[in-house]
Formats: C-alpha cells, sequence, structure tokens
C-alpha cells in the first residue's frame, strides 16, 4: 500500500474516511477490508476490473449500500453509526449514476428542483432560480422545460450532475458517469466534469476514462477483489503500476 | 271513572250497559251486510295493461276490460248495461262477451250484446240466479285519452223488467300515452315490423317494439350500475394502494396478512363473497341499505386486485429511482409521493382501467342479491314481457362504457409504449415504429434464420 501520495493533501482533516470497510452479498465477500481518505478539494478516481467492488465502495460512501463492518466518516460524523440521519447527510454527498436515474415525469428544471424543494424547503422561485442557474453551468438553459426522454444520454447526465450539485454538496460521488454513453456525447460529461473539480470540488470518480484521470485526478486509485491494491498519483500509477493486476488491468483497457 | 270505581254496584250496571251496546252495534252491523247483498254488488273492474313494457293502462289506445258482480240475494238479471265514460272510443273488431259462474264453474248462459262507443248491453235469454257471478269482459274499448280515474256506470233490468241503477265501478287509472308508448304502438302497424318479427331470432332477441320501450326502461337500472361502480371504484383505489404498501413491509407479519387478505379475495368468487356480505351480516345483527352494502363488497374485491396492480407498478420502476432520490436526501415517504407513484400512476393506468371494467361488469353480480342495478331491471322486463330483447339492450348498455374505456386503454398502452422507446434511445425518434407483434415476428424471423444455419 502506498499512502504517501495522499500526504501531500493532509494539511488538513480528510473530509471522507473509510476505515476497514467490508461488504458481504449473502456468503459473497465484495469489500474485504478497504481503507481510504478523501481530502477537501481532492479528486480521487476509482479504477478497477467489474467485480472489484470499485461501485459498491462508492455507494457506501452514502449508505445505498449498508457496510457490513468498518467506519465511514463524513468530516467528524460517523456515517455507519446507526444513530446519523442519514438523509440529511447525503443532502451533503451528491451523486451521479452510471444510468442517470433522472425522474422522467419531471422536466430538467422539475429534476433540479424537486429536492431543493422537498429537502432543503426553498420556495418555488427559489428553487426555480438555483435550478435555472445549475442547467446553465452545464450547458443546458435551453432543455430547462424538457423531459428526460426528450433529451440525449449525455444531456440527461448533465441534468443529473446539475440535479446533484444544486443540493450545494461538500463531496460528489460519480459512479462510471460515462459508461452508459455513445462516445462522442462522453465529452461534454467530462468536460462539465473537469470544471467542478478546477472549481475546487472533491470528487470520487469511479471511471474507465484514463484521459479524464491523467487530466483531473489528484490521486489514482486501483482496486481489484475487493481491495485497493494499489493507488498513487496518476502518471505515477498509469506509466509505472508496481503490482501485476495492475498492469494487467491497463494492459486490456488500453 | 275515578267515581265508579268507588262504587262497585255503579261499575257493574255501567258494565251490562256497554255489553247491550256491543250486542246492538253487532246486529246492526250484520243486517247493514245483508242489505248489501241486495241488488248487484261490483266485485271488480279492470283493465287490461296495453303497454308494451310496465303496467299501466294507456288512454286511447284499445284494452280489455272485466267487471265482476254478484248477483244480490232473492234477485235475478235478464239485462246489463254498461256506461262508458265519456270519451271512450272502440277499436277495430270490439265486442262484449258475458260469463255466469258458480263458484268456479262455468254455467252456460246464452246471451245477446250490443256495444257502441257509449255503451254495452248484454242481454241473457234466462235471467240470471241470485248468489251467481258475472263477469263481463269488453275487447278492444280504448278508453278516454286523457289521464284520470274512469268508471263504468250503468243499470240493469230484473226478471220482473224493473230497472235498477247500478253502483259507479271501482275506477279504472288511465294514463295518457307516453312517446315510446305512441312509437311502439306506431310499429306495431308498421309492415316492415311484422316482417322483421316474423322471424322467430330476431322476434326473441331484437324485437323492434322492445328495444324502443327497452332502452328508456334500462336507463335507471345503467345509472344504478355505473353509480356502483363509480362510488366503489375510487373507494377500492386508497384501499388497495394502502394493501399494496403493507405487501411491501419490511416487517414479515404485516406482508403476511396483506398476503392473506389479497389471496383470499382473488382466489375466491365475487359471486361468494356477495352472499357472504348479504346474509352473513344480517346473522350479526348488522343491516346495510343492500346497495351501499353492494358498493362496499365491491370496493374491497377490487382492492384486491388494485393492491396487487400498485404492487407490480411500484416495483416495476427501476431501483435507481429510490437510489437517486435516497441519493438527494429524500425520506422514503417523499420518494415515494413525490418520485415513485408519479411514475406508478402512469403505468398503471391501463391495468387499473381494466380492473375497472371487470368491476362494472361485475356489478351485474348484485343482481342475485336484490341489489337493482341494470341486470335486475332488465332481468325483471324479461320476465314481463316474456322476450329476450331487454338483456341485449342491456348489454347494449354495458358496451357503453366498456367499448371506450378499451379503446383509451389500447390508445394510452400505446403511447406508454412509444415514451419508454424514447427515453432509451432518444434519437431514434425519427425512425418508424416497430410495434410490439412486429418485433416478434422480427426475432421469430431471425431465429427461424439461425436455426437453418
Amino acid at each position: 500500500m502506498t499512502s504517501m501520495s495522499s500526504l501531500q493533501h493532509t494539511n488538513e482533516q480528510p473530509v471522507v474516511r473509510i476505515i476497514d470497510l467490508h461488504k458481504y452479498f449473502g456468503s459473497l465477500e465484495v469489500l474485504k477490508g478497504v481503507d481510504l481518505e478523501v481530502s477537501r478539494g481532492e479528486v480521487v478516481t476509482i479504477m478497477g476490473p467489474s467485480g472489484s467492488g470499485k461501485s459498491t465502495l462508492l455507494r457506501c460512501i452514502n449508505l445505498l449500500e449498508k457496510p457490513t463492518s468498518g467506519q465511514v466518516w463524513f468530516d467528524d460524523i460517523c456515517i455507519t453509526d446507526p444513530k446519523t440521519n442519514i438523509n440529511k447527510l447525503r443532502e451533503h454527498v451528491g451523486m451521479v449514476f452510471q444510468s442517470f436515474n433522472l425522474f422522467p415525469h419531471l422536466s430538467a428544471k422539475g429534476n433540479i428542483m424537486l429536492a431543493l424543494k422537498k429537502v432543503l424547503k426553498r420556495s418555488q422561485e427559489e428553487a426555480e432560480q438555483i435550478a435555472l442557474d445549475q442547467l446553465a453551468k452545464v450547458g443546458l438553459s435551453d432543455r430547462a422545460d424538457y423531459r428526460p426522454s426528450q433529451l440525449s444520454g449525455g444531456q440527461q447526465q448533465r441534468v443529473a450532475i446539475a440535479r446533484a450539485l444544486a443540493m450545494d454538496p461538500q463531496v460528489m460521488l460519480f459512479d462510471e458517469a460515462t459508461s452508459a454513453l455513445d462516445p462522442e456525447l462522453v465529452r461534454g460529461v467530462l468536460d462539465v466534469m473537469r470544471e467542478l473539480a478546477k472549481g475546487g470540488m472533491t470528487m470520487i470518480v469511479v471511471t474507465h476514462e484514463m484521459g479524464f484521470a491523467r487530466d483531473v485526478a489528484d490521486r489514482a486509485v486501483f482496486m481489484d477483489e475487493g481491495v485497493i491494491v494499489e493507488q498513487g498519483c496518476p502518471e505515477a500509477l498509469f506509466d509505472n503500476p508496481q503490482h501485476e493486476r495492475t498492469r494487467d488491468f491497463l494492459g486490456h483497457i488500453i | 271513572m275515578i267515581k265508579v270505581n268507588k262504587h262497585s254496584t255503579a261499575s257493574s250496571t255501567i258494565r251490562s250497559i256497554l255489553v247491550t251496546i256491543a250486542v246492538l252495534s253487532l246486529i246492526v252491523c250484520l243486517t247493514a251486510g245483508s242489505t248489501q247483498a241486495v241488488g248487484l254488488t261490483i266485485n271488480k273492474t279492470t283493465a287490461q295493461s296495453n303497454q308494451i313494457v310496465g303496467n299501466n293502462i294507456i288512454g286511447g289506445v284499445p284494452t280489455r276490460i272485466t267487471w265482476e258482480a254478484t248477483v244480490g240475494a232473492n234477485e235475478t238479471v235478464k239485462q246489463i248495461t254498461l256506461v262508458f265514460p265519456e270519451g271512450t272510443a272502440l277499436g277495430e273488431g270490439a265486442n262484449s262477451k258475458a260469463t255466469v259462474l258458480d263458484d268456479l264453474t262455468r254455467l252456460d248462459a246464452p246471451q245477446t250484446s250490443t256495444i257502441s262507443a257509449e255503451q254495452t248491453t248484454v242481454t241473457f235469454d234466462e235471467p240470471v240466479a241470485s248468489g251467481l257471478l258475472i263477469r263481463i269482459e269488453m275487447y278492444f274499448i280504448a278508453l278516454p285519452e286523457a289521464s284520470g280515474e274512469y268508471r263504468l256506470t250503468g243499470s240493469y233490468v230484473d226478471s220482473a223488467g224493473k230497472e235498477r241503477e247500478l253502483q259507479a265501478s271501482r275506477a279504472i287509472s288511465v294514463i295518457s300515452a307516453t312517446t315510446v308508448d305512441v312509437i311502439t304502438l306506431w310499429m306495431d302497424d308498421q309492415p316492415w315490423v311484422e316482417l322483421w318479427n316474423s322471424v322467430l331470432f330476431l322476434k326473441v332477441f331484437l324485437n323492434p317494439q322492445l328495444i324502443v320501450a327497452s332502452i328508456p326502461a334500462l336507463f335507471l337500472g345503467w345509472l344504478r350500475s355505473l353509480l356502483l361502480v363509480l362510488v366503489g371504484f375510487p373507494l377500492a383505489i386508497p384501499i388497495g394502494l394502502a394493501i399494496s404498501f403493507l405487501r411491501m413491509s419490511k416487517l414479515r407479519i404485516i406482508r403476511f396478512f396483506a398476503a392473506i387478505y389479497v389471496n383470499v379475495i382473488r382466489g375466491t368468487p365475487l359471486f361468494l363473497q356477495i352472499y357472504i356480505a348479504f346474509f352473513g351480516l344480517p346473522f350479526l345483527g348488522i343491516s346495510i341499505d343492500s346497495y351501499i352494502l353492494g358498493i362496499l363488497v365491491l370496493a374491497v374485491n377490487s382492492s384486491a386486485y388494485l393492491a396487487e396492480i400498485f404492487r407490480a407498478g411500484i416495483q416495476s420502476i427501476p431501483k435507481g429511482q429510490f437510489e437517486a432520490s435516497a441519493s438527494l436526501g429524500m425520506h422514503p415517504a417523499q420518494t415515494m409521493f413525490h418520485v415513485i407513484l408519479p411514475q406508478t400512476i402512469r403505468r398503471v393506468i391501463p391495468t387499473a382501467t381494466s380492473e375497472f371494467i371487470l368491476l362494472y361488469k361485475d356489478t351485474s353480480l348484485l343482481a342475485a342479491v336484490g341489489v337493482m342495478e341494470q341486470m335486475m331491471f332488465a332481468k325483471s322486463m324479461v320476465a314481463s314481457t316474456g322476450n329476450m330483447t331487454p338483456y341485449i339492450v342491456s348489454a347494449g348498455y354495458y358496451l357503453l362504457i366498456t367499448l371506450p374505456l378499451t379503446k383509451i386503454i389500447a390508445e394510452f398502452e400505446k403511447k406508454l409504449a412509444a415514451a419508454d422507446d424514447n427515453s432509451s434511445a432518444p434519437d431514434d425518434k425519427k425512425k418508424p415504429k416497430m410495434s410490439l407483434l412486429e418485433r416478434m415476428k422480427s426475432i421469430q424471423k431471425i431465429k427461424a434464420l439461425r436455426n437453418k444455419k
């Protein structure tokens, strides 16, 4: 384990801390003791073959999956503590899914406004203003009243990002956000994510986009079979992997 | 009275006076009764209903009038003249005929009778003896067109040749013809109707006069059936939704009981449930208006079906929708009401509408327990006319609701399918859509090709 590379961000307390996380699905152990710290403003990409547990790890951070054992800390809140109000915490952790998961019965604007009104109790006008601002940021001002079914996959994903950002999260989780997109649509989404990273957002990104990881990530993590095999700055990890499994994987996807 | 009670002698005197009065009054009554027997006593005056549906007597339309009287004691009757109300007309072939009865035995009574629009006169060859019953039937008599109560008056002549006045008969209620009566009566005379009705099948199932008569007669029944389902079904929706939530509860015991509710109700005939409710509740001392009970049974029955429809609808919503809502910090209840249910409703509208159609048709089962609804109306019409046409008209009334709804479901399903296609492939919009059938056919073709190889 090379934990050295993360030291460059340790000038403050990590915003997300994962300690010895285990997750079983039935008798299948998907996470076999994962430790990970993410500092404020850091962009971490997680890679690994399918079934390596990377998505599960991400989903444990906002408790979409309940860890079997181990702890997840958000700032100084232990979110794996059953007493923690998980809905309160989720307001601060935005998530973007591979399959977009927009609400099909609401317009792009409506998708963004719903949680603003229901969770943050914003007024209709406030929510609408925030929604329009966020849509502008992802370049979809002209699509505010379109239903998801009237948008392309890339546009849908950008709306989904806008929806998560509207909640003003402190951490954004991206779960293979571009994997379901046609290649020509990937770029628009990655551009939005780049902008976001530049703006100082803390991001944990499960992705296979090497280019994106190289450009944007502060740290790249390679996972396999439920453990973090190797992590480091993207250049080091991609160009000079230390582990056989990492080399194998990279050899396959390049 | 208090004083009387104090003096026992006085009270006994009063008692004997009271008894005397009672006896006297009894005698008076009996005498009065025997005086009534003098002269002709009219027993009955009726007219046969000439309405195609219903029991009314329409004015201006020929009918049969029956008049009955008993010959008084020590008296014989030679001739009877019955005077019709003013405005009476005679139909074609009008005549009158007297029958003489001794209890139930019909006696031979040679007679001559004359009839006019004003009156009919029956003259017996031999005077009719006392105590016998004379029944005069007058055929094809059209009572006055204006509605009202009409009586027959007249006189009779005894064997001595003395003419006596008749008591006025009981009134016959006459209504003026309704539009339906006018139409059906007009149809009676049409050659094409006659031709049509000469075919047995058409006459029995599609009798033109009865079609005309049934439509208004069944309308109220149709409304009552519709009301049963229009109240019952909306009532079933919240119950069904609640049950569907219970079916998906985290607690096993709750899921268990909800499953019992659903499976028992869906696993037994509605007819049986109606019988249990209608005949079982009175045993418990619970009496509910049958129409309201009918609505309740329908609602409970439908709620079980709707529960499964809703559950399937909710569970068909992709998991990602729940996760996206959760990741935005929404509570399960907020997620359910603002994200899941609005999508579920769209998805379940076709199946829920089918369920509405089923329930609407099932309202007819309530006829078995006497709830006044369309089936019941049709049944009584069929019973009174001896013709199947009211059932056919009834079928038309049911189709009036079910056919358009079926069409709407088909349209809605098409729309939903199109929407689903769009959401999965937004860039395919310009391509012509393949229907499900076409798609299945093309898949089969591909499979067939593969098998050849």
